[in-house]
C-alpha cells in the first residue's frame, strides 16, 4: 500500500457505534457485548479465511468488521477520551478476537502496541493527537527490531539526529507487523552515536508527512498468521519535529519501550487464551462426535485425561494472566516480574497444549480442507490455529529474553525474599476477581520488583490459609496438600536461585532452568491466590461454573499441572493420583458442557454470540 | 514504601564514594584501589545485571529505593555518588 492509501484511510474514521460499550464493566461483559456485535462464526467464514490465508492476502473484511465496531477505541485510555478504562476488560476483547481468529487479532491489536508508549510516556498534547489517529482506526505500527540485532534493541542501527531545527530519521527497521498498513509508526532510533542506554529516542512518524522518505519492505512470507502485515521499512531522511513527535523526554526511549513492554508482554497472553479457545473448543466438539472401536472416543480414558489435562493448563494460564493483567492497576512495581513470567508460560504452555490436542485429533489436525466437500465443515482449522499461534512466544519479547530478564532479577528477588514484608494490598486486590480495580497509572510501572514477588513470599500463607479450610471442608485436603508441596518447592527454589553467582559472566543453562521453574512457580501461587481470595464472590454470584470453584476443583487440576514442570519426573503419590481421576473427569465434563453451550472454556461464564 | 530496618546517613559525599568503590571491588573481584570513580561503570564491567543488584544494595544500606536508571543517568562513581547523597540528605549536592 502508498502512502495515498494511507492517507485515504486516515480521511474515513471508523463508524464507531460504542454506546453501549460505554457502559462495559467486567471483562466478561466486555467479550460478550464484543461477541454480540460480530455476531456468531459463520463456517462460510473459517473456508474464507483459510483461502485467503492459502492466497497469504490480508484479512481486510475481518479487520474492516473490528474497525465497524470500533474495537480501537478500547486501546485508547479513558484519560485520553477512549475506552479503555479496566486493561482486563480490553484484553478479555481481543481474546475474544483471537477466540475466532488469531491472524485477525494480531493484525488489528498491533494498534495497541504501536500506540502504547505514548500512554506511557508521551505529552498530554501528544497522546491526544494519537488517540484522535487510533480512534479513527488508523493502523499504528511499533518499530523496534532490526535486520542484524532482533531483540538485542540498544544494538538497532537507526539514527536520529538533529538536522537543522529538525530531527532527521535515516535507517531500516524490519519484522515489523503492520509496517506497510500503518498510518502511524512509533520508531525507536539511536540518538547519540554512542548508543547506551540513554543514547536512544522514541519518534512517531507519521505517514501522512513523511511521504516517500517513509518506504516499506516487501512482505515476509511466514508459516503463520500468512495473511498479516509482516515486513518493515526504510526512512531514507525522515524530518520531524524534535519535541512534538518524540516520545518522553530525551534518551528516554529504551525505558520507554522497557515500560511498554511489561504492559505488552502481559496482554500478549490472551492471543494464547483466545488460540486456546479455539482449539479447545475444536477438540471438544471432535472428542464427543468421534466414535472408535464401537465408543465414543471420550470414553478412552486417556483421551478424556488428555482433555481434562489441557483445560487444566489453560485455566492455570487463564488465572496466571488474569491475575498479572490485574496487577497493571493494583501492583504495578512488581510487573517487572510477573510481565515476563506470563509472556514466556502461557504463550510456551499454550504451544504444548495445542500440540497434545492435535495428537488427540490425529488426521484432522492434518487436514487443510476447511471448505467441506470431503469431509465435514469445520474440520482443517486446527492446522490453522496452531501455526498461527507460533508467532506469540516469538514476538514482543521471545522465550529467551523473557527467561533472561528474569534470570537478570535473580539477586534481587532472594534478597528481597529474605527479608519479611507485609501483605501486600495490591495482590489481594488483583486476586479477588470482583474487586473493582483503581485506574491504571502507568508512571507506577517499574523496571525492577524492588520488593520481590508479593505471590511467593505470601504462598507460604496461602497453603495455612488452603490447610484451615481443609480441616473444616474436608474435600479440599487433596488442593490443601499440592499448595503445601508448591510452598515448599518454591522456597527450595528461592534458595536455589538465591545460591546463583550474583553475576554469571555468560548466563549458564542452569539458570534458564531456574528461571523457567520460577515463572511454573508464580503461575501455581497466582492460581492458589485468585482461589483463595474469589472463590466465594463467584460462588455467591454464580459467575463461573460451580463445578469448577466447589472444593477447589480446577485450582488442584491447575497445581497437578504446576508440580509436573517444576520437578522433573514429579510423580503423585497413589492417594493423589485416586483425587486427581476425580478432579479430571469434574474438568473433562466441564469442558464438554462449556463448549457445548457456546461459552468460553473458562473459569467464568462467558458466552459466545451463539449463546447471546 | 520504605521498610529497611538499618539505614544509614552519610555526612559526606566521600563516605557514599567509599562505599559504592566497595561493592564495584567486592562484585568484580578486584582491589578497592583499582575502582576508578570517573570511569563509566559500564567500563568497570557493571553491565545492566551489576546494576540491578546495586539498586539493591542502595535500598539495604541506605534505605533509598532507586531505579537502574540513576545509573544511566549517572553513568560514573562519582556522579552515582554526588546524586545518592543528594537524595539521602535532601537535595543540596
Amino acid at each position: 500500500m502508498n502512502p495515498a492509501d494511507t492517507a485515504d484511510t486516515v480521511a474515513t474514521p471508523a463508524d464507531t457505534v460504542a454506546t453501549p460499550a460505554d457502559t462495559v464493566a467486567t471483562p466478561a461483559a466486555a467479550a460478550e457485548e464484543l461477541e454480540r456485535r460480530l455476531g456468531p462464526a459463520d463456517p462460510a467464514d473459517a473456508r474464507a479465511r483459510d483461502l485467503a490465508d492459502e492466497r497469504e492476502e490480508f484479512p481486510r473484511a475481518d479487520v474492516d468488521a473490528l474497525d465497524g465496531i470500533g474495537l480501537a477505541r478500547h486501546y485508547v485510555p479513558v484519560e485520553h477520551g477512549g475506552l479503555l478504562r479496566d486493561f482486563p476488560a480490553t484484553a478479555a476483547m481481543i481474546r475474544a478476537v483471537a477466540g475466532r481468529d488469531l491472524t485477525m487479532a494480531i493484525a488489528h491489536g498491533k494498534t495497541f502496541l504501536g500506540a502504547v508508549s505514548v500512554w506511557v510516556a508521551g505529552g498530554v498534547e501528544q497522546a491526544a493527537r494519537v488517540a484522535e489517529l487510533v480512534s479513527a482506526g488508523v493502523p499504528v505500527s511499533w518499530g523496534l527490531t532490526e535486520r542484524g540485532h532482533g531483540s538485542d534493541l540498544v544494538a538497532g542501527e537507526v539514527t536520529a539526529y538533529p538536522d537543522g531545527d529538525r530531527v532527521r530519521l535515516d535507517g531500516e527497521k524490519w519484522l515489523i507487523n503492520n509496517a506497510t498498513r500503518g498510518g502511524l509508526v512509533t520508531v525507536l532510533a539511536r540518538s547519540d552515536p554512542a548508543g547506551g542506554p540513554r543514547g536512544f529516542d522514541l519518534y512517531l512518524v507519521d505517514r501522512r508527512t513523511a511521504g516517500d522518505a517513509y518506504r516499506p519492505l516487501p512482505k515476509v512470507r511466514t508459516l503463520g498468521i500468512r495473511g498479516a502485515d509482516i515486513s518493515g521499512f526504510t526512512l531514507d531522511g525522515v524530518l520531524l519535529d524534535p519535541e512534538a513527535d518524540r516520545v518522553g523526554a530525551p534518551g528516554s526511549g529504551l525505558e520507554t519501550v522497557m515500560r511498554s513492554l511489561q504492559l505488552t508482554r502481559t496482554l500478549c497472553a490472551t492471543l494464547s487464551l483466545g488460540a486456546a479457545d479455539h482449539g479447545l473448543a475444536e477438540a471438544a466438539h471432535f472428542a464427543t462426535g468421534r466414535r472408535l472401536y464401537g465408543r465414543p472416543l471420550l470414553d478412552l480414558p486417556a483421551a478424556s485425561r488428555t482433555l481434562g489435562e489441557c483445560y487444566a493448563d489453560h485455566l492455570l494460564h487463564e488465572a496466571f494472566a488474569t491475575l498479572a493483567t490485574r496487577a497493571i492497576h493494583t501492583l504495578p512495581g512488581e510487573l517487572g516480574v510477573l510481565a515476563p513470567a506470563v509472556k514466556y508460560l502461557v504463550p510456551v504452555g499454550t504451544e504444548s497444549l495445542l500440540a497434545r490436542l492435535r495428537r488427540l485429533l490425529g488426521a484432522r489436525a492434518w487436514l487443510r480442507d476447511v471448505r467441506g466437500t470431503e469431509v465435514r465443515a469445520g474440520v482443517g482449522v486446527f492446522q490453522k490455529i496452531e501455526r498461527d499461534h507460533r508467532i506469540v512466544s516469538l514476538f514482543d519479547g521471545n522465550t529467551v529474553v523473557n527467561l533472561n530478564s528474569l534470570v537478570s532479577q535473580f539477586p534481587l528477588l532472594s534478597r528481597a525474599h529474605r527479608r519479611p514484608r507485609l501483605p501486600e494490598a495490591g495482590l489481594a486486590q488483583a486476586a479477588d476477581l470482583t474487586a473493582p480495580l483503581p485506574p491504571a497509572d502507568t508512571s507506577r510501572l517499574r523496571l525492577m520488583p524492588t520488593r520481590g514477588a508479593s505471590l511467593l513470599h505470601e504462598l507460604p500463607d496461602s497453603a495455612d490459609r488452603l490447610a484451615e479450610l481443609a480441616t473444616e471442608q474436608n474435600e479440599l485436603a487433596p488442593v490443601a496438600a499440592s499448595t503445601r508441596l508448591l510452598a515448599d518447592r518454591a522456597r527450595e527454589l528461592l534458595g536455589d536461585i538465591g545460591e546463583q553467582p550474583i553475576v554469571p559472566p555468560d548466563v549458564p543453562a542452569h539458570a534458564f532452568d531456574l528461571a523457567r521453574r520460577l515463572t511454573w512457580a508464580l503461575a501455581g501461587a497466582a492460581a492458589v491466590r485468585l482461589w483463595l481470595d474469589s472463590h466465594a464472590h463467584v460462588s455467591r454470584g454464580g459467575l463461573g461454573p460451580e463445578p469448577l470453584w466447589a472444593d477447589g476443583c480446577w485450582l488442584h487440576a491447575a497445581l497437578d499441572r504446576v508440580h509436573t514442570r517444576l520437578v522433573a519426573g514429579h510423580r503423585p503419590t497413589a492417594e493423589e493420583e485416586h483425587a486427581l481421576e476425580r478432579t479430571y473427569a469434574v474438568l473433562t465434563g466441564e469442558l464438554l458442557r462449556q463448549t457445548g453451550d457456546h461459552r468460553f472454556p473458562s473459569l467464568l461464564h462467558i458466552r459466545r454470540a451463539e449463546a447471546l | 514504601m520504605n521498610t529497611s530496618e538499618s539505614t544509614a546517613t552519610p555526612a559526606h559525599v566521600d563516605e557514599v564514594v567509599d562505599w559504592l568503590i566497595e561493592r564495584v571491588a567486592e562484585y568484580r573481584e578486584i582491589p578497592a584501589a583499582d575502582v576508578d570513580p570517573d570511569v563509566p561503570l559500564a567500563e568497570l564491567g557493571l553491565d545492566s545485571v551489576y546494576v540491578l543488584s546495586l539498586c539493591g544494595d542502595v535500598e539495604d544500606h541506605y534505605g533509598l529505593v532507586v531505579e537502574p536508571t540513576v545509573a544511566w543517568d549517572h553513568p560514573t562513581v562519582d556522579a552515582l555518588a554526588k546524586h545518592l547523597h543528594a537524595e539521602l540528605t535532601g537535595g543540596a549536592s
